[in-house]
């Protein structure tokens, strides 16, 4: 049991340490995480954006990134200098992170860790079949004044 | 002479940061495409030189698109950008013909100095 608790730990730091490079290569701007939780109780943490990727193969489960507007117009800015972007392109930036985010945990957890492409909503959606079973655990950042979740759900 | 870029990436702001990003190099830029399905019959109209090609994309996926650009045209350089960052896809891809192979994310320098080298290689 012990040894299942500290794998899923491991793979959580994976997923902190992905996140903190994605912002710290991208913007040389540094992210805060915050003291991340295990989540007991029902319903999404969720800001206004999130992208989804939904991980298969040698783990089941998934991984969303969640902030509000003002954080994915930031990097758009950054990244192509559009200073007020559509919601296509919010949306688009919240899926591109997740994906990023998820892909790279395969340098240590190989290629039978599979992800999804993304799937990317505003707001609460109307509907999304969350996997059963599934431990979830919360990673609070801030990123350039911008709060931001990283949930990851594993089995 | 110009060598012909296509740039292909589900993320249309990927594929806005591409553009902005080799803006300095002498390349013209051809199209962009959103998944692999498309990039291919763009390489079949537009017979790009280079191609920058995501992997985790919808309908196509970039490797099983590599392997129809390289039936097409097996000169054409391809340059693999992707978030998966495990070794063996990056084997697999370089076995497929692929020039060079870049983890996102990808910064400016990271660009520049892989496609510094994907172009010099062939003394353009």
């Amino acid at each position: 049991m012990e040894s299942r608790k500290e794998e899923f730990e491991a793979t959580c730091n994976l997923f902190i340490n992905s996140v903190s490079n994605y912002f710290k290569h991208l913007t040389e701007i540094d992210s805060d995480m915050k003291v991340p939780y295990l989540k007991e109780s029902e319903g999404l943490v969720l800001k206004d954006f999130t992208g989804m990727i939904g991980i298969s193969g040698s783990r089941q489960g998934f991984v969303y990134i969640s902030a509000n507007r003002e954080m994915f117009a930031d990097l758009i800015n950054m990244f192509i200098g559009i200073e007020d972007p559509s919601n296509e392109d919010i949306l688009d930036m919240a899926g591109e992170i997740s994906n990023v985010v998820a892909g790279n945990v395969r340098a240590n957890l190989g290629a039978n860790f599979m992800i999804s492409v993304p799937t990317v909503f505003e707001g609460m959606p109307t509907e999304l079949n969350m996997p059963e079973n599934v431990s979830i655990y919360v990673i609070p950042i801030n990123w350039n004044g911008h709060e931001a979740f990283v949930v990851l759900g594993l089995d | 002479m110009s060598e012909r870029l296509l740039i292909v990436d589900d993320s249309s702001v990927m594929r806005r940061t591409i553009e902005k990003n080799l803006s300095d190099y002498d390349l013209e830029i051809i199209g962009q495409a959103s998944n692999g399905a498309e990039a291919v019959q763009m390489v079949e109209d537009e017979k790009p030189d280079v191609v920058t090609l995501d992997i985790t994309m919808p309908e196509m996926d970039g490797i099983s698109c590599l392997e129809e650009i390289m039936k097409i045209n097996p000169d054409t350089k391809v340059m693999i950008i992707t978030a998966l960052a495990d070794k063996l896809t990056g084997l697999i891809a370089l076995d497929k013909g692929a020039r060079g192979f870049m983890y996102k994310p990808v910064n400016a320098n990271d660009l520049a100095k892989a496609f510094d080298k994907l172009l010099k290689r062939d003394g353009k």
